[in-house]
């Protein structure tokens, strides 16, 4: 079920609502619990027994560690059980055709793909349940005795199939003790219509431009326009899986949940190293935490450094699909945050900030055009018109055409991918009282007008994509 | 006393009565088969069956059902396209919104021209043994003949190259209605502004084309009754665009009154004296009243023609409205929709040695959009 649609909307969302707040504490993780697995079943039901399967195995291990887990070697032993299965799990589900594809490739071997449909978010709830039994490992989360609870930590619908990527630990002690006030409840609902907006209004516009674009075919795609449609993917895909952490963020609000942020204008980075603090800050932190720093971090010799960043760089690639452009998008940013590190960082941060903004911008835009293409023919040749090594013309009325219809909501989002809300909320805290209740009154009013009108692209909108059934 | 927080309260409580008033509504309000505006069925309640749920084809039919049957789903659709307009943008669903209220339908970069030559190249070399004058009409639509109405920098590929080509292709003698188009324009409305038809006028000046090329004195239209039926004619381009606010048009149609006419529907063994079925006008699609919208074959009778001649007419919607011009100058004619009409006309001459003409007419949109052409051999 995606958040952005009538079913979840109109009906998922406020019956679950409307349960939860209806009865006592202790059955609000049983109602949460039901719907999640609704939630989950609705668009995956059979896999759902793979969800299962899988909360039942670490929920299992972190007892026994902690039944059993007296001496290091033995915690070690159900910690090793629990990492292999959960990434064997995933490697086969998420990485057999690709597997058996390079190994076609390399042995010349026909061997037919076993053709698995990926599970939705199997790569977010395995990354959480995995968090779990690491953190248990280290002595940070103390073992979850109830498997409800640990399974609707797992499977809570909110961050279920799109991130953020929440980890036990910061999670456990609200599970069993958590505020539920009609603050919260007003605060996320405002939260997840943020994200509403930005996924159906914002990114969704800008997902159609970008697919007009790559259909257009290398003949009538100018400079002009190759680099307007690079633009739009990234625009897509910042207000798409940001709108999502939004949406999840505010409905773990109206639950009583409190989940730390995923993205903090990462469109506006000064550097590539800024970025990255700035993009899925869940993912990063969970590469930084379980492979970046147990290799050994930055804190060891260049060579090793070197080799820590590649591996985690490669793996965050491989993470957001199993096709090479992922790796290479992967690598791409390895390779410029080692640059940045080693060779031109600290002139950088002399330059003046526009050039700075503009430099990390120009990579991240590029950086998507080879995340969105898993064709590599098709990727070349894309690249090829951007860099105009081809004679397609630098600009045509065709790329005026494309502004003329989408400039307006294009400007919007560039606006809005810019810090400039939390700027706007600063300067209005400074008003008198009177002032800022008539400007809550409009933004109360807008936000009224802007539900409507999303209302309206969902019922009539056939263009609703759900962009990570990949990852 | 007033303060912010009791107005995000205010909000936020609208807020959840607005979604929860929507979600009731939709579950009670009565549900309708056909969407008027949009023309086309809605979707239906899916059936529950163990193997829907299961490969997830249920939950996606019953999205499709809450989108389609939700309560006003027209001001929705249509909040959804003016806001779009507003914002700039000038093509909906491959639809330019032009200057002067018109709806003109892209010209896509065409994808089957040379499959529809070697059709229509078959079907000559057929019928060029059996002794029959040929014609090819390729009608340009409004895309190609209102190009100064389109909006700036829209993006057309060239009708007239494609339809050159054609003709170049098959080498069946053309009749060119294009100039005689551009003649028409200041002397009234060609196309349809809602629809991706040509209207009455427009057809008529096709009409001009085909007696320039076949020598044939044309009727004047003073000569003929004019009747405009209907001035709330919504066509297919309106429903694509779903700007409920849009100007709608009239069709008027023309009748010969020194012409006695038998109109024969073979495909439902009607029999009428009329080439039109006014019924259509209480309906959405009102171009059908045409020809009384689709049939695979219709023969048509002119008691009174003073010719002798035998016409085979094989075309596309378009034609339905210059069959009125055309029968005065025919004994009979047949008429076949290649869409539907499924022995292949090719064998139907072979029986029928009266025919003496034979006049291909398509549109260029739909000639490589639609499969019909194929239906020819």
């Amino acid at each position: 079920m995606v958040f952005s649609g009538i079913p979840f909307l109109f009906f998922f969302l406020p019956l679950c609502l409307i349960l939860y707040y209806a009865v006592p504490f202790s059955l609000k993780n049983g109602i949460l619990l039901i719907f999640s697995l609704i939630f989950y079943a609705w668009g995956e039901p059979l896999y759902i027994l793979l969800m299962l399967f899988s909360t039942l195995l670490d929920y299992t291990n972190g007892r026994l560690m902690e039944r059993f887990g007296t001496t290091k070697c033995r915690k070690t032993f159900f910690l090793c059980c629990s990492i292999c299965i959960n990434l064997l799990i995933l490697a086969f589900f998420k990485y057999a055709d690709f597997v058996v594809s390079l190994v076609n490739s390399i042995l010349g071997t026909q061997i037919a793909l076993p053709g698995i449909h990926l599970p939705v978010g199997i790569s977010f709830y395995t990354f959480q349940t995995m968090s779990y039994i690491i953190d248990l490992y280290r002595g940070e989360v103390k073992a979850e005795h109830s498997y409800a609870a640990y399974l609707t930590y797992v499977s809570m619908f909110p961050q279920l199939v799109a991130g953020p990527i929440v980890r036990f630990a910061d999670i456990q002690e609200q599970l069993h003790s958590r505020k539920i006030t009609f603050d919260g409840m007003q605060a996320g609902l405002m939260r997840f219509m943020l994200g509403l907006f930005k996924k159906v209004l914002i990114a969704n516009q800008a997902g159609a431009l970008w697919e007009e674009i790559r259909m257009l075919g290398a003949t009538n795609t100018s400079v002009a326009t190759a680099w307007l449609g690079a633009l739009c993917f990234t625009l897509q895909l910042y207000f798409d899986f940001s709108a999502y952490s939004d949406m999840a963020i505010g409905m773990g609000h109206m639950l009583g949940f409190t989940y730390h942020e995923n993205f903090r204008y990462p469109l506006a980075a000064v550097s590539v190293t800024d970025f990255w603090r700035r993009w899925h800050i869940s993912l990063s932190t969970w590469f930084r935490d379980y492979v970046y720093i147990p290799l050994g971090g930055n804190r060891c010799k260049i060579p090793r450094h070197l080799f820590n960043i590649a591996v985690v760089w490669f793996l965050t690639g491989l993470w957001h699909g199993a096709s090479w452009n992922f790796i290479l998008w992967g690598i791409y940013y390895g390779i410029l945050l080692i640059l940045e590190k080693y060779i031109w960082g600290n002139a950088l941060a002399k330059l003046p900030k526009l050039l700075q903004h503009t430099y990390a911008f120009l990579i991240v835009v590029f950086g998507f055009v080879i995340f969105a293409i898993t064709d590599g023919n098709a990727l070349s040749s894309y690249i090829c018109l951007l860099f105009s090594f081809t004679s397609n013309s630098l600009a045509d009325t065709r790329f005026l055409w494309y502004l003329g219809n989408y400039g307006l909501v294009l400007l919007i989002a560039c606006i809005l991918a810019c810090p400039v809300y939390p700027w706007l909320c600063q300067k209005i805290s400074a008003f008198s009282r009177p002032k800022r209740c008539i400007l809550s009154t409009v933004s109360g009013i807008g936000m009224i007008l802007l539900f409507v009108l999303s209302t309206a692209y969902m019922v009539s909108d056939t263009y609703n994509p759900f962009l990570y059934f990949r990852f | 006393m007033i303060t912010e927080n009791k107005i995000r309260k205010v909000v936020t409580v609208l807020l959840c009565i607005g979604m929860l008033s929507l979600s009731i509504w939709l579950l009670l309000s009565p549900k309708k088969d056909f969407s008027e505006n949009e023309n086309r069925y809605l979707a239906k309640f899916p059936a529950l069956s163990a193997k829907s749920v299961l490969d997830g084809t249920y939950t996606e039919s019953l999205s499709d059902w809450l989108a389609d049957h939700f309560p006003k789903r027209d001001f929705f659709v249509g909040l959804k396209s003016q806001t779009e307009i507003l914002g700039g943008r000038k093509e909906i669903n491959h639809i330019y919104v032009a200057k002067d209220d018109y709806l003109i339908e892209q010209y896509a970069q065409p994808q089957n021209t040379q499959r529809i030559a070697d059709t229509l190249s078959r079907f000559y070399k057929k019928v060029s043994q059996a002794q029959v004058n040929i014609n090819l009409m390729l009608v340009p639509t409004a895309v190609t003949i209102h190009k100064d109405l389109l909006p700036k920098n829209a993006p057309v590929s060239n009708q007239l190259e494609t339809a050159r080509s054609i003709y170049a292709a098959t080498g069946i003698p053309e009749i060119d209605c294009t100039s005689h188009l551009f003649t028409g324009i200041s002397e009234g409305q060609l196309y349809y502004r809602t629809d991706h038809h040509w209207t009455t006028l427009g057809a008529y000046y096709g009409y001009l084309a085909f007696c320039e090329t076949k020598n044939l004195e044309p009727v004047s239209l003073d000569s003929l009754q004019k009747q405009t039926v209907t001035e709330d004619f919504a066509g297919t381009l309106y429903s694509k665009v779903n700007d409920y606010h849009h100007k709608k048009d009239s069709i008027t149609v023309y009748t010969n009154p020194e012409d006695h006419l038998t109109v024969t529907y073979t495909d439902t063994k009607e029999v009428t004296n009329s080439l039109y079925n006014f019924d259509y006008l209480t309906e959405k699609d009102k171009y059908s009243l045409f020809l009384n919208n689709i049939h695979s074959l219709v023969e048509i009778e002119n008691q009174t023609s003073s010719s002798e001649d035998v016409l085979m007419l094989i075309k596309d919607s378009y034609a339905n409205s210059i069959v009125p011009f055309l029968a005065h100058h025919y004994r009979k004619i047949y008429v076949f929709d290649t869409r539907y009409y499924k022995d292949g006309p090719s064998s139907f001459l072979s029986e029928h040695k009266e025919i003496n003409d034979i006049l291909l007419l398509y549109n260029m949109n739909t000639l490589d959009t639609d499969s019909g052409i194929r239906g020819i051999y």
